[in-house]
């Protein structure tokens, strides 16, 4: 008998902690399915680059994708804009309360109306703030020029700092930071690490202001087709994975951190408690203007879980 | 009467496309050098106490600021998408698509007759085929809804350039084709005739300064 | 054998005539139905997505300014002053344009709107001044490609990216860093301008050898007046350097700033085109535009079916088999690089060959900063091969001259290309001292 294949396709290099967690998921879903799945693996926008896998996913080419958080907006299911929401979450205890709470459940279900089933979270990591100023306090992003991917929650949150966001293609970035055309930008210290960004940015804030992350995503007819014992052990095999995901994202963040710090490219610092409440200040209010994107009774029950007022 | 309509939509909607996408690059590096320098005037104001500076550099600020134009690139690619799809069928009727030349070159009567047709109905194959699966993928996206991410503008609409533009591509070489068969007239553009160079290059061939 | 299917058809469909981006696509199709079970719809896909990009963008840009300068009298101004200086010489007026493709490859990041910039100037001068035409075409659409060499370039921002954050070892088992984009820049420098001087040499040699007409060396008056003429043009150098290098707009927008400012000059300064004139420019811009990105379109597409086939993968898997030392393998890639590059568009042969070939590279001893280059040189010479080389179709496009005999055209100024490929793989250090001079590693 022939085995199921799992196409699981993703953007990015097959070292990186989605790419690692990609590779668990293979290996322990060839195992626990004893070889009745198989599990391919295309890194790299190898097949579909990242504007068009979910079309893909969703026309049945591919099975299975990790894409960011960001890409279910466009999509049409604009309640995944919550993880964009600046200084929501203050640290990973939090993170989880959403992802592995409530919120998280009924976020992944809405995507079932787009043919998708939503399996699980993974991270990437909380953002820093890097410029080529310092960027200690909110009014030392007063006319800023700061580089975005296109969301209109991002948009918002550096126009609440007094910064003017600006949507740059990624090939342009580097240079772009470089000769001053932006001044800064924001990221995850990973991806601020591999993608180079520290050797053109003199200062960097450890602000986790803002998340980012994956979702786990399968075609949810093809899901829904899976006998029943192989989808429980498919399952278990993400469960696993994604905590392997998971635990990898951190340490990569951790080390490209202490990577870029040993540089000494960037000045780096680290927000104090003080700080922090300045930019909640100021960036809560970010919360209320997307609340009709968004939906506030969304945002109410993740205050809710998260305890904030 | 039809045709010659036809023709014009086609080409004003792909000079407007370009005009268009052109001005709003234009626009948008403008508008954030206009923001650097108001900025930097605030803090130049602020540095030498000049606080009459300060208002003024700061109300520009504000004001230009509030102009959003961060859907500028978005909106440039898609104006040259259609540009791009809807000036290749433009393009058959110019004769700008280049091809290897060598076999039918090479060919006198039947045989290159039978060949270029054969090259032209792969145009009319293929851009049929392109028709048909753009139309499936745009009802597909159009089911899907998706909408795109910063003039957040539905993607079924901007996809619609697709089988729309291969659609009377397919036309076009179908016209070609026609044309060729009854006439045996090859549209070939002359690309390299530029106006206002030629008298121009004679001056400098004579080396006059 | 998948391989030889693909190749065989894309070359059968070619040689009926039909237009390139058309036989690359009915390749795609054919393929699809007769010999595979990658659906239909994943194609589909490519047709939308394929110009998605705004770097791209740069060509249409880069196409209406070149128009907007050709029409504009710009471009005439500039040939006299270019004339003024080197016209005297074997081949001035090609050694000028040469020099004319180097400057303007140090602003714009893409080859083939380098040939185009350049070469819709002076290829019809040179045909006026007496050079045959393939004379013209061939020196331009080979200099065009030091667009991607001299910096800035979209290609070597390709391979940072395609390299970038991955974890490969040396022949010792030590982690190596993979190259940076602003060490990539720095590292094309030099090879660029030595290519730059080769191919000036290779024109300067044939127009002697055949006695192309030469021009009455021009006074120094004539000069300066030529100077002070041209000087709108000039200053267009000026404010795209300045502008991107001191921060005010991409490469990619650089490229819709000097389209409005040769508008401006054409319409308002020069005075060369009236208004009334200025729909006509945009409309054969444009036509010329989506000719090429119809291309791009279809050649994605192609690339999409050659990896999903995981053609470049089995490449690579057979180079590592054959246990060639340093030398050796270089000189297989170059050779693999080569013949991917007649039939795939540099991008994408770099996103997909590139972290292929690199952790191998590295393994081997070899430099990523050099590596890079050397693909990037790789690419360069990819744009003038047939069937699918852009320089050329841009080249066809401007001399009215048909791809063969652009293809044959350029054949002495790829020869030197070839030669310079060679010294490049083989002397690390041209690429590396300017790197290493300023401290980058
Ligand atoms: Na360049
Ligand atoms: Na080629």
């Amino acid at each position: 008998q022939n085995p199921i294949i799992i196409k699981f396709s993703h953007v990015v290099a097959p070292d990186t902690p989605k790419g690692k967690g990609a590779a668990k998921f293979k290996e322990l879903a060839e195992q626990y399915t004893d070889g009745k799945v198989k599990v391919e693996i295309y890194p790299n926008s190898q097949l579909y680059k990242d504007k068009e896998e979910l079309e893909a996913l969703q026309l049945g080419a591919v099975q299975m994708l990790a894409p960011s958080l960001a890409k279910f907006g466009p999509l049409g299911v604009q309640q995944f804009e919550l993880f964009d929401l600046p200084m929501l979450f203050k640290d990973r205890d939090d993170l989880r309360k959403i992802t592995e709470g409530e919120v998280g459940k009924t976020l992944l279900g809405m995507l079932d109306a787009k043919g998708i089933k939503g399996l699980a979270y993974w991270d990437n990591g909380f953002k820093i703030m890097t410029a080529n100023s310092p960027v200690v306090h909110t009014d030392d992003f007063l006319g800023l020029k700061m580089r975005i991917q296109s969301s209109k929650i991002l948009e918002a949150q550096f126009e609440a700092l007094g910064a003017v966001p600006q949507v740059m293609a990624f090939s342009e970035v580097y240079q772009a930071l470089q000769t001053g055309v932006v001044d800064g930008t924001e990221n995850t210290p990973s991806n601020t690490y591999t993608q180079r960004v520290n050797e053109v940015q003199k200062y960097a804030t450890v602000s986790n202001h803002g998340y980012i992350g994956y979702a786990v995503i399968v075609n949810k007819a093809f899901w829904d087709g899976l006998p029943e014992d192989v989808r429980t052990n498919l399952d278990k095999a993400m469960a696993e994975s994604t905590e392997y995901a998971n635990s990898i994202a951190e340490e990569e963040n951790k080390t490209a951190l202490e990577a870029m710090r040993a540089d000494g490219a960037t000045e780096f610092h680290d927000q104090t408690e003080e700080e922090r409440a300045e930019w909640f200040e100021v960036l809560k209010p970010v919360h209320e203007e997307m609340a009709d994107r968004i939906g506030a009774d969304l945002i109410q029950q993740a205050y809710a879980e998260l305890g904030i007022q | 009467m039809l045709l010659r309509i036809l023709d014009r939509l086609e080409e004003i909607l792909i000079s407007v496309c370009m005009a268009v996408a052109v001005a709003l690059i234009f626009v948008a590096v403008v508008h954030r050098f206009s923001l650097t320098v108001s900025a930097d005037l605030v803090g130049f104001a602020r540095a030498h106490e000049m606080p009459w500076l300060q208002d003024t550099a700061r109300s520009t600020f504000r004001f230009i600021n509030s102009l959003k134009l961060t859907w500028a690139q978005e909106a440039c690619i898609y104006l040259f998408v259609w540009m791009a799809k809807f000036g290749a069928a433009y393009g058959v009727r110019l004769g700008i698509h280049v091809g290897v030349d060598i076999l039918a070159e090479s060919l006198q009567g039947r045989a290159r007759k039978v060949l270029t047709t054969i090259a032209m109905s792969g145009g009319i194959l293929f851009t049929g085929i392109i028709t048909w699966i753009g139309t499936d993928f745009v009802w597909h996206i159009w089911k899907g809804g998706q909408i795109s991410p910063d003039l957040e503008m539905p993607m079924w609409i901007i996809y619609l350039a697709v089988p729309l533009g291969s659609a009377l591509m397919c036309f076009r070489f179908v016209q070609a084709l026609y044309l060729y068969l009854t006439t045996g007239y090859i549209a070939h553009h002359d690309h390299g005739a530029v106006d206002g160079i030629e008298d121009e290059a004679e001056i400098a061939s004579e080396g006059k300064a | 054998m998948t391989a030889l299917i693909i190749f065989a058809i894309l070359a059968i469909l070619l040689v009926t005539g039909m237009p390139v981006s058309i036989a690359l696509g009915l390749t795609v199709f054919t393929f699809l139905f007769g010999f595979t079970e990658i659906p239909m719809d994943s194609i589909a896909l490519k047709l939308f997505t394929g110009i998605e990009k705004f770097e791209i963008m740069a060509i249409p840009f880069f196409i209406l300014a070149g128009n907007f300068l050709t029409h504009g009298g710009v471009a005439k101004r500039m040939i006299r002053f270019a004339t003024s200086l080197v016209g005297h010489w074997y081949g001035g007026m090609g050694m000028a344009a040469v020099m004319a493709c180097a400057l303007f490859a140090a602003i714009s990041g893409s080859s083939p709107a380098t040939v185009m910039a350049v070469g819709s100037i002076m290829i019809p001068a040179m045909v006026k001044q007496g050079y045959p035409p393939h004379f013209g075409v061939g020196s331009i659409a080979t200099a065009g490609g030091l667009g991607i060499l001299i910096p800035p370039s979209i290609v070597m921002v390709m391979y940072a990216v395609a390299t970038s954050g991955m974890v490969v070892t040396g022949p010792n088992g030590e982690a190596v860093k993979s190259a940076s984009i602003g060490t990539l820049f720095m590292a094309g420098v030099i090879p660029g301008l030595m290519l730059a001087a080769m191919l000036a040499a290779t024109t300067w040699h044939r127009a002697r050898k055949n006695n192309y007409p030469r021009m009455p060396r021009a006074s120094w008056g004539e000069r300066w007046r030529a100077f002070r003429q041209s000087v709108w043009g000039l200053m267009l150098i000026v404010i795209i350097m300045g502008g991107i290098y001191g921060g005010i707009f991409t490469p990619t927008e650089a490229a819709a700033v000097s389209a409005v400012y040769a508008f401006v000059i054409a319409v308002f300064v020069y005075k060369d085109i009236t208004l009334r004139e200025v729909p006509r420019v945009l409309l054969s811009s444009a036509a010329m535009s989506a000719m090429l990105l119809y291309i791009i379109t279809n050649a994605v597409m192609f690339a999409f079916i050659l990896t999903s086939e995981q053609i470049p993968q089995a490449m690579s898997d057979w180079i590592v088999d054959l246990g060639l030392g340093k030398i050796g393998f270089l000189l297989v890639v170059n050779l693999l690089l080569l013949g991917i590059g007649m039939v795939m568009e540099p991008s994408a042969i770099v996103l997909i060959m590139a972290p292929i070939l690199y952790p191998v590279a590295v393994k081997l001893g070899v430099d990523p900063v050099h590596f890079g280059i050397m693909m990037v040189v790789n690419m360069e010479i990819g744009l003038c091969t047939p069937p699918v080389g852009l320089n050329l179709y841009v080249g066809s496009a401007i001399s009215k001259l048909g791809l063969t005999q652009v293809s044959k055209a350029v054949s002495p100024w790829l020869l030197t290309a070839l030669m310079f490929l060679i010294v490049i793989t083989y002397i690390p250090e041209i690429t590396l001292f300017l790197p290493r001079l300023l401290g980058m590693n």
